[in-house]
């Protein structure tokens, strides 16, 4: 394999690990996502206008209540979603690590998910899950962008590929019951995963995944986007509907666009 | 409020098929969110590779201010008949939405977006697929 020294030490660890986690160099497209956000929620509530970006986000959950919370994540996140250039601002954040672990013609969700985790709220829990499961394509990976410092129970959990081959192999015996039972099965296997702001995490949605009660004082507020290669395999999610064309080269371009002579 | 005409299938596409009265709720689901004035569908023929029906709300286009298709892939399978329908859109200055992709066009960049996807699509079928 022609890959460079970095590439290889990036693809080991994701193998590895089913992970990778770094700084972003892009801290440009970062920060225009930030304060993007922190104009979207001083526009919906005015009284938070003088805050400061990251006492703001840590602690929503002095403006918001768990009840309003759907309906201002929503508001939130159609906002954000209507930037035209969110998206690329999105990619460019992760852009040379998904380049290394996915290739260089990507596709790209269309609409990117929020998350925001307000303290003992039982109410936006992910319980544990793998996307493949579901009928996502194991060509896909997630970046999964946090706004603010996630630790502890503030941030999520994967269980490690070894430990996963193990669940794979009794899943029929330990998926029999609930999904709360099958996280209390792998409890003591799963990695907490610690992400801080000006990092991402970019891991196998493949692997289970999830999140329980955020017991830290602070709210989370997390961004999730699947990427993949272009032309490799969909699985329930197609291209169009769910993911879109975002780094196409020519030499495909032409390819797509080629007719042979006619021959009569 | 915008008037749009819907425009379903009645026969599968791309290999996929969606019942009516579903391919109807994301439509309506769509003008909803978009403040957009739904009028009732136009469906297409069920007859493989015939447009009949969306060559008469393309003759139409004067009388609403746009059209929502319920997928990208309602659009003709040849290439050249698309761009047909991008163009007299673009002219006729409407809006060709797409409800399940949440997708519209209504000028040239837009259209680009919506044949790129198109193209790739086109193209799958000669990539590897995997078996779940």
């Amino acid at each position: 394999m022609f890959i460079t020294e970095s590439e290889k030490i990036l693809s080991e660890e994701y193998l590895d690990k089913g992970y990778i986690i770094r700084k972003i160099d892009d801290t440009e497209a970062l920060d225009w996502i930030r304060n993007k956000f922190c104009l979207l929620i001083n526009h919906t509530l005015p009284e938070t206008n003088d805050i400061e970006a990251e006492e703001l986000l840590n602690n929503i959950h002095k403006y918001v209540s768990v009840s309003k919370l759907n309906e201002f994540r929503l508001k939130i996140i159609q906002g954000i979603n209507s930037e035209e250039i969110f998206r690329e601002m999105y990619f460019r954040v992760a852009r040379n690590y998904l380049e290394a672990l996915v290739g260089n013609e990507l596709a790209m969700q269309l609409r990117i998910n929020l998350s925001i985790q307000l303290p003992q709220d039982d109410s936006s829990l992910l319980p544990v899950h793998s996307d493949v499961w579901s009928g996502d394509s194991p060509f896909e990976v997630v970046v999964w962008l946090p706004l603010v410092n996630c630790y502890g129970s503030k941030a999520m959990y994967i269980l490690p590929p070894d430990k996963s081959a193990e669940l794979v192999e009794k899943f029929a015996i330990k998926a029999s019951g609930s999904s709360e039972t099958l996280f209390q099965s792998i409890k003591n296997d799963v990695q907490w995963l610690d992400v801080s702001y000006g990092e991402v995490l970019i891991f196998d949605q493949g692997l289970p995944h999830g999140n329980r009660i955020n017991e830290e004082n602070e709210s989370r507020w997390s961004m999730n986007c699947r990427f993949k290669g272009v032309f490799t395999p969909y699985g329930d999610k197609k291209i169009g509907e769910f993911f879109e064309p975002i780094t196409l080269r020519a030499a495909s371009q032409k390819g797509m666009a080629y007719k042979l002579p006619k021959s009569s | 409020m915008n008037k749009v005409r819907g425009y379903i299938f009645s026969r599968p596409f791309m290999g996929e098929r969606v019942p009516q009265h579903v391919q109807n709720l994301v439509i309506r689901d769509y003008c909803n969110r978009n403040n957009l004035q739904f009028l009732l569908s136009a469906t297409e023929y069920a007859m493989t590779g015939c447009h009949l029906i969306h060559e008469q709300v393309m003759d139409e286009l004067s009388e609403v201010d746009g059209i929502v298709a319920y997928s990208i892939f309602l659009l003709p399978e040849n290439a050249e008949k698309r761009q047909k329908i991008y163009e007299k859109t673009i002219v006729m200055k409407k809006t060709y939405h797409f409800a399940v992709e949440g997708l519209k066009f209504s000028n040239k960049k837009e259209c680009d977006r919506i044949e790129l996807i198109w193209r790739v699509r086109q193209t799958l079928p000669d990539c590897y697929r995997y078996l779940a």
